[in-house]
Formats: C-alpha cells, sequence, structure tokens
C-alpha cells in the first residue's frame, strides 16, 4: 500500500484523534530538530534524523514516581499514561527501542514506568534515503531502509510513502489510514549506503573486553571533556538518577536523565569512586556500548545514529576504537 | 596554511626531541576534514601528525587543568584566545606559567561561530611565535546581543532564558569546555549537598545556567567555548557577557585574560574600601 | 583438598528467587512504608535497625546476603545489607556515613522507613552445606556476614565447624557485641581482634589479616566468608592465599553505588554484572574473571 505525500498530515490528524502524534519537528527558535508532539498543523522535519534521539518518549529527561507524604507516610503512585503515536522515527532509533526494551523489561524486573510508556507507542518508521556522513548503522546490524521492530514501515518513492504494517499495533493504524491509502505497487528505492563503515562483529565485545587494561584508553580519552553530551543525545543510553523534591509536607520522587561521564555518578557515600577520572569514566561508556550490553543482552547498544560524532565537543569518536581494534583478537 | 602546519610539528618535534616539554597539545585530523579534535603529543614521530587549518577550532586551554602540576613542561599551541585564557588562569592560580612552553601561533581565522566575537587573533604571552602576527579583524559589536535583551520587556526576557533553558539537556558541556570553570570540584557535582536539583525543569536548568554564569561571569575572556560546545545551540555566553557589560559600565573599560597581572573584578577588594556594609 | 566448584557453582546461580512480598509483582521502583520497631546502638556510628511492615508483617524474606533498599521519606534511599530476619521483621545495621545515613540515624523507634527488596543474589547456602565454615570481618563488614552465620547457627547439623574472625579498630568499634561475646561464643569458636591495645580490652591486638595468619586454618574442606574495608580484604586475602586456600573458595560481598536496585539505572556495573542484581555475593575466583574496577 501506499500514501500519497500530500495525504500525510490529513493520516497523521487521524492518528491525533486516538492518541498523541510525536514527530520530528525543526528547531524551534535556536534550539535543535527533535521529537515533539505535533499541534496538527507544522510540517514534519524529515531531511535528516533528529539531533535528539526520540528515546524521551519512552524515558523523559524528569519523570515523577511517587509521591509522599512526610506527615502521614502515605505514598502514591505516579504511573504514566500516555498513547502515542510517532511518526518519522528511523530504523536506527528503532533499533534503539529494541534495546531499550532488553534494559527496562527484561532480566527479572520490569520497569513500570517504562512499561506503561511502551505499551502506549506505535512507532511508525520511515526508511532513510539519503545517509549523513556521520551515518554507520549498516556497520551496527541496521538496515537504512528498513526497521523490522517498527510497528509500521514506511519508504520514501516520490510522491508517495509505501506503508506495510509489521504488528497489530501497524495493522490498526494501516486500518484507521484505509480512505488515505492507495494500491501501490512501487517498490522503494535501494537504500542509501551510510556515511562510512566500521567493522563490529561478534567476536568484538570479547575483543575488547580483554583490552581493559590497554594504555589505548588513555590517548583515546585524553581529549574527553568529560561533559554529558554523548550520553544524552544518545538514542541508548538509558541510565538514571533517583532523586527527591520536597515542597512542605509534600513530596515528589523523581528520576531524571544520567551521564556515566560525571564525577558523581558512581561515587560512593564514603566518597570512593571506582571510576574516578575521565578515562575509567569514558573507557566504561565505550564497553558498556560495545561490549558488556552484548554480553548481558545479546545485543549491541550502539546502533550507527552518528549524533555522538556530530555532537561531542572535543569531536571524538567512538568508532575510533572500533578501528583501532580491527585485525587484535582476544588473546592478543 | 600547510606551511604554517609544518612549522608547527617541526616546532613540537624538536621540543619533544630536546626533552624541553613532555607532550604537546595541539589538534589533530578526525575522519572529517572539515574537523579537527585536540591531541597529546608525546614523542618526536608524534609530532607529524599535528594540523592546522581553518578547521582548528577547539580552544586547547582547558587541557591544563586535567595536568596541573606537570614533571615537564606541557606544550601549549597558544593563539589569541589560548593565551587569554593561561593569562586568567595564571591569574587564578591554575597553572604556573613556568610549567607551560607556549608556542605562539597567531590564528588566521577559524571556521566557527565562536570566533565572531575575537578581539584578538595573535598570542598574548608566548615562548616563542611561529610566525609573523596577525592583523585583528575589525572588531564586531561586543554587546549587539546583550543589548537585544536588554531591549525585552521583562516578561519577552523570561519567555526568552525560559525557552533557552527548556531546551538545555544539562550535559554541562558548557562548563566543561569553559577555561576559567576551573572549581576542582563543581558544585553540581556535590550531589549531597543540595545545592543544585537535578531534575530536568526549567527552574533546575535555569539555576545551572545562573549559576554557571556569575560564578564565571567576571573571569570570562569571550572565548565562545561554552556555545560552541553546546549541542543544543543555546546563546549562553549571553548571560556572561551581560555581566562583563554591567561591569564595563560600572568601572570602565574591563576585559579578561589580556595579562597575568589583573584581578578579577569580583575578587577586588581594598581595605579602604569606603563602603562600610563590607 | 577443598572440594573443587562447590561455592563457585553455587555463586552463578543466576539472580536469587525473590521472597514472598518481592515487589517482582507491581512497580519495583516503589518502596513499601514500613516501620522501625527497635534501634539499637552498636557504636559511636553504627546502628541496627529492626524493621516491621505497618501492619506488623516481616517486609519480605531474605536469604543471607541479600539487600534491601531503604528510605528516609524526602531525603533519599541506599541499598543496605539485611544482617538478619525474624518471624516478623528484618534487620540492617547502618553506618554513618552520608547524608541519608545521618537521616536514618536520626529515626526514632517507631518512625517510618521505606523499604523494597529483597535485592541481589545470596550466599550459596546450598553449595557450602557439610563444608566448615569460616567468616572472616572487618567493622561494619560484620553485618551482612551476620546472616549468614545466623542462618548456619539455626541450622547446624548443615554445617561443619562454625569460626568466626572478627575485628574492628577499638573496642567501641565493635559491633553485634551481644553476639560476639555472648551468643555466639556458646555455639561457635569466636576469634575477636582490635587493632590497638586498650585499658579495657584483654583480647586478642593485631589487624585482622595477621590474626587470620596466626589461627592457621586449614583450607581442607573449609569455605571462607570475608566481609570488610577493601584494604582488610586485600591483605586478607593475601593471608588467605599463603595458608593454601583456593580463590574459589573464598566469598565476598561487594558494594557499590546504586540507584535502582533493579539492574537498570546503571552505576552499579563492573564489566557487564550489575552487583545489585548479579552480586553483591561474588567467590573471588569470580571477581577475577570482572574489570578491576571495583
Amino acid at each position: 500500500m501506499e500514501l500519497k505525500k500530500d495525504r500525510l498530515l490529513e493520516a497523521l490528524a487521524l492518528l491525533r484523534e486516538g492518541s498523541d502524534v510525536a514527530l520530528p519537528l525543526p528547531a524551534d527558535d535556536g534550539g535543535e530538530p527533535a521529537f515533539r508532539l505535533w499541534d496538527g498543523v507544522q510540517e514534519p522535519f524529515l531531511g535528516s534524523n533528529t539531533s535528539l534521539p526520540p528515546k524521551e518518549l519512552l524515558f523523559p529527561r524528569s519523570e515523577g514516581m511517587y509521591g509522599y507524604n512526610l506527615k502521614t507516610g502515605e505514598l502514591s503512585d505516579i504511573l504514566p499514561e500516555a498513547r502515542t503515536a510517532v511518526f518519522g522515527i528511523r530504523p536506527c532509533d528503532v533499533k534503539s527501542i529494541e534495546n531499550l526494551d532488553h534494559a527496562f523489561l527484561e532480566k527479572g524486573y520490569v520497569d513500570s514506568y517504562y512499561r506503561a510508556r511502551r505499551d502506549g507507542l506505535t512507532t511508525i518508521a520511515l526508511g532513510c534515503s539519503e545517509a549523513a556522513r556521520t551515518c554507520f548503522c549498516d556497520s551496527m546490524g541496521v538496515a537504512p531502509g528498513d526497521a523490522p521492530g517498527a510497528d509500521l514501515m514506511m519508504n520514501d518513492l516520490g510522491d508517495a510513502y509505501s506503508v506495510k504494517a509489521n504488528t497489530e499495533k501497524g495493522e490498526a493504524v494501516a486500518k484507521l489510514w484505509e480512505g488515505l491509502l492507495s494500491k501501490g505497487g512501487a517498490k522503494a528505492p535501494a537504500a542509501p549506503a551510510c556515511g562510512f563503515s566500521v567493522k563490529a562483529d561478534d567476536s568484538l565485545p570479547d575483543r575488547l573486553t580483554a583490552r581493559f587494561d590497554d594504555p589505548m584508553w588513555d590517548s583515546l580519552s585524553k581529549a574527553c571533556i568529560g561533559c554529558g553530551c554523548c550520553s544524552f543525545i544518545c538514542p541508548t543510553c538509558y541510565c538514571f538518577d533517583i532523586g527527591r523534591e520536597n515542597r512542605g509536607a509534600c513530596g515528589t520522587a523523581f528520576r531524571c536523565w544520567d551521564s556515566c561521564m560525571f564525577s558523581d555518578y558512581s561515587r560512593m557515600a564514603g566518597g570512593h569512586n571506582p571510576r574516578p577520572s575521565k578515562k575509567e569514566r569514558l573507557r566504561n561508556r565505550y564497553l558498556h556500548k560495545l561490549a558488556y550490553f552484548s554480553q548481558r543482552y545479546g545485543a549491541t547498544l550502539c546502533v550507527g545514529c552518528g549524533r555522538c560524532i556530530d555532537k561531542c565537543p572535543a569531536n571524538l569518536d567512538i568508532t575510533r576504537v572500533m578501528d583501532m581494534m580491527e585485525g587484535v583478537d582476544a588473546n592478543g | 596554511m600547510s606551511d604554517r602546519q609544518e612549522k608547527m610539528r617541526q616546532s613540537a618535534e624538536k621540543l619533544l626531541r630536546d626533552g624541553e616539554v613532555g607532550y604537546v597539545i595541539g589538534w589533530g585530523a578526525t575522519r572529517f576534514c572539515d574537523r579537527t579534535t585536540p591531541v597529546f603529543i608525546d614523542s618526536p614521530e608524534g609530532a607529524a601528525s599535528l594540523v592546522w587549518n581553518e578547521h582548528a577550532v577547539n580552544s586547547l586551554a582547558k587541557y591544563l587543568l586535567d595536568d596541573k602540576y606537570p614533571d615537564k613542561k606541557i606544550g601549549l599551541f597558544a593563539r589569541g584566545c589560548e593565551s587569554r585564557a593561561v593569562n586568567r588562569m595564571i591569574k587564578d592560580n591554575q597553572v604556573k606559567r613556568e610549567s607551560l612552553y607556549l608556542i605562539g601561533v597567531p590564528c588566521d581565522g577559524k571556521s566557527s561561530d565562536r570566533c565572531r566575537l575575537c578581539r584578538e587573533r595573535n598570542p598574548l604571552v608566548y615562548d616563542v611565535l611561529l610566525w609573523e602576527p596577525e592583523a585583528n579583524a575589525a572588531p564586531a559589536d561586543r554587546f549587539e546581543r546583550v543589548r537585544g535583551v536588554e531591549a525585552m520587556s521583562p516578561d519577552e526576557r523570561y519567555r526568552y532564558w525560559g525557552g533557552v533553558y527548556d531546551r538545555c539537556i544539562r550535559c554541562y558541556a558548557c562548563r566543561n569546555a569553559c577555561p576559567v570553570c576551573s572549581c576542582r570540584e563543581c558544585y553540581v557535582d556535590m550531589g549531597r549537598t543540595g545545592f543544585q536539583g537535578k531534575q530536568h525543569s526549567r527552574s533546575d536548568n535555569q539555576i545551572f545556567g545562573v549559576t554557571r554564569a556569575f560564578h564565571v561571569g567576571d573571569r570570562c575572556i569571550e572565548c565562545g567555548e561554552c556555545e560552541r560546545a553546546c549541542p543544543m545551540g543555546l546563546p549562553i555566553m549571553g548571560q556572561t557577557q551581560k555581566m562583563l557589560k554591567e561591569i564595563n559600565e560600572l568601572s570602565g573599560e574591563y576585559e579578561c585574560g589580556l595579562d597575568a597581572d589583573s584581578d578579577s573584578f569580583l575578587g577586588r577588594f581594598d581595605l579602604d574600601d569606603k563602603d562600610e556594609f563590607m | 583438598m577443598a572440594r573443587p566448584g562447590g561455592a563457585a557453582a553455587a555463586a552463578k546461580r543466576p539472580v536469587a528467587e525473590a521472597g514472598p512480598g518481592a515487589a517482582r509483582e507491581g512497580n519495583p521502583l516503589l518502596p513499601a512504608m514500613c516501620r522501625v520497631i527497635k534501634i539499637t546502638d552498636e557504636t559511636p556510628d553504627v546502628k541496627t535497625f529492626r524493621i516491621q511492615t505497618a501492619d506488623g508483617a516481616k517486609p519480605f524474606d531474605p536469604m543471607p546476603g541479600q539487600l534491601a533498599m531503604l528510605s528516609a521519606m524526602g531525603v533519599g534511599e541506599a541499598m543496605f545489607s539485611v544482617t538478619a530476619k525474624g518471624e516478623d521483621w528484618i534487620e540492617s545495621s547502618i553506618k554513618r556515613v552520608g547524608l541519608l545515613t545521618e537521616a536514618l540515624h536520626g529515626l526514632s523507634e517507631g518512625d517510618m522507613i521505606g523499604v523494597r527488596g529483597p535485592y541481589g543474589n545470596h550466599f550459596p547456602v546450598d553449595a557450602i552445606k557439610g563444608r566448615d565454615l569460616l567468616f572472616v570481618g572487618g567493622g561494619i563488614g560484620l553485618a551482612p556476614v551476620r546472616s549468614l552465620i545466623r542462618y548456619a547457627l539455626e541450622r547446624r547439623e548443615d554445617y561443619g565447624s562454625l569460626d568466626v574472625l572478627y575485628g574492628s579498630r577499638s573496642y567501641d568499634d565493635l559491633v553485634f557485641k551481644s553476639d560476639i561475646f555472648e551468643n555466639w561464643p556458646a555455639v561457635c569458636n569466636t576469634h575477636i581482634t582490635i587493632d590497638n591495645a586498650e585499658e579495657r580490652w584483654d583480647g586478642h591486638v593485631g589487624f585482622v589479616p595477621s590474626y587470620l595468619e596466626e589461627k592457621a586454618f586449614s583450607p581442607e574442606n573449609r569455605v571462607v566468608v570475608l566481609c570488610g574495608p577493601p584494604i582488610m580484604i586485600k591483605f586478607c586475602l593475601e593471608s588467605l592465599m599463603r595458608m593454601g586456600f583456593s580463590k574459589e573458595n573464598v566469598i565476598t560481598t561487594l558494594e557499590m553505588r546504586m540507584k535502582c536496585g533493579v539492574g537498570k539505572c546503571g552505576r552499579c556495573n563492573i564489566g557487564s554484572k550489575y552487583v545489585c542484581l548479579d552480586g553483591p555475593v561474588f567467590t573471588m575466583s569470580e571477581l577475577d574473571g570482572l574489570p578491576d574496577e571495583k
């Protein structure tokens, strides 16, 4: 099936009758392109991927967890009730959601806040027809033109989008759009080649962890300024802190994004910090992305979106460590 | 350009070969030809990887704080902005002049918006100057943007800064890139004090922004690194510049980092101060 | 010779099965409000808190070595080992080191406290059946070990000889004094030491590692459970190696900063392991397989 491009806003308006709709929207006075809730009017920003990832839809920068009353000791859950359809999400970012699912929903504990938002989320992906120079998703097991994990997959055919449902949620969207869709035979053009490629095969995690004590971590981390930019614009970085805000007798426990690059992150109450300098912190972040997560969940945590390469104030590049590992085996 | 790059490589190579410095901080290549990254060269052979072109944008001075007590001198390529940062750091007791070997490299203009307010392309302090000084560009209107914000009504202005801090993702790149932001431990990282709320909310974000601006405002060398580093493109140097503008209006011409002797405005005191409230 | 495998195999068990009342169902990050029913001053800076649900029941049923996330409402939350449990209570012993522990120390009997858990794995109680057990603790490090000592004493016939070797900086800093001086000497071997001589102390004086070597425990069929400050662990381990113990038979618990307790928030990882979920109990040989970042 296909959806003519000039009917896209109509299609999105239909979605908006039953849920919030999030779209990639252009920079609003001086900001950066990001997924935001659609007001029903704005044109989506589809020229390239957004600077900020869509993870906020599932894992907000800050969210209340429960309220409490200091006098009575009463607690009340603040579980989100979100129904959101996101359109225009790219295959790398769809993959990132699969990774967040591993982290928040597996290994014995289900995160209630994530679960509620995830159940209410419908993903309508748009295959890439152009790659940015920082894109390397096809090296990380993502097909730039296809997102099998999306509920509904769309591809740019020129004057129309192909529409293919992958899941029940996707079929529900296709049904909602029935009147707007037409039979389309056109095949999506071949997906673009990524900006560059790196070698990240199944042996990378073990080869990397074998290099835990390698001096390369010193040289890789020297230029790092220790900010949290890479963590916060990464679609798969999911670390959080839990804090409290009190107002009079009432208070709210909240959680918010946190970064393993910050000194406070792993520092213990007595002052000891197992990762005392940016070398240990950068190593931990790279290894989490490229080794630890794979060892734990069987999926690499880097999806090759290239955002961190684009935005790092020191122009650090996580793929450099993959290049350095070429031809290095786990024992050598 | 390549001639200058060659001079830089030769200079670094010689300093390292002679054992004059432990390492040299300069710029090196990345995957992309229009971007460089700071590099730390510790062998004469490594000097060949130094790069000098219009994309050698990052200010290098901040890295001196990672190594305050070096065994050997640190070689630092210094343009006008690095030298002003070094002056400020020396006065703030962050680095010692004798720990540094400053390789002066007059700046021929870079491809970054951070340089738009540059008033000094030539290093103000150096041990060696690799080529002739450059003519400074006609100074841009230093406080143009500040005046624009001042002209807003209070409501407009709150909307403006509120909007800025709604978009702030609290990555602290501005803090970490700033060469005069030099506390050994930032109040932000003292989680247990509760000074800085950790929520990503307009109010907590604004608290961070305002605290940062006040903390470095009277020492700001206007290098623009904070805005260059900001992944959200926020106009945050406007805040430190607002302080500089106020200081200029209160006490006459004031600019930071031009020498290593001047006190910062808020660091000055006088025992004979006639204001009794002190 | 010590039996190969035993303890190591057991500690590899994945996440421990949650006991009744555990937050497996529902929101794992939501604490339950419980009541502090008894507070014992152990040392000048350690207090033991006995905790019960508001309706008089045990908050959950932890295995020895498991953890509880305790919160002072409006202040914060942190992870502590559960040092003992009874019919209708659990206990944690808490040293005052920061903001939250300061607030907890300010509580009075009857006050409310947030509780969630139990978290983490536990001491390999089945795999060490039939073995001689040597418990080595330093300072507040006796707290996690105590849960296993109590467990073994309750099932005395399941285990061989029981030795508790415990030391602290001073007499005042010895925790669980009624256990180490009254309850335990009656049913197992206790060896108590303090770092420096004091007038009122006529027991052993010296550091734990040297006392350990002095006692010359045989590695034959013996498992060591070792908890204390990192420097003590380091030197005790060296002593134990000299004494012929193998790392498979030395068990310890780790501490890292934690926020969620359920393997999500990220900060307590050592390599691909999360101390809150895969720990806190590890054998020394397991730790050898993890990055040196503790």
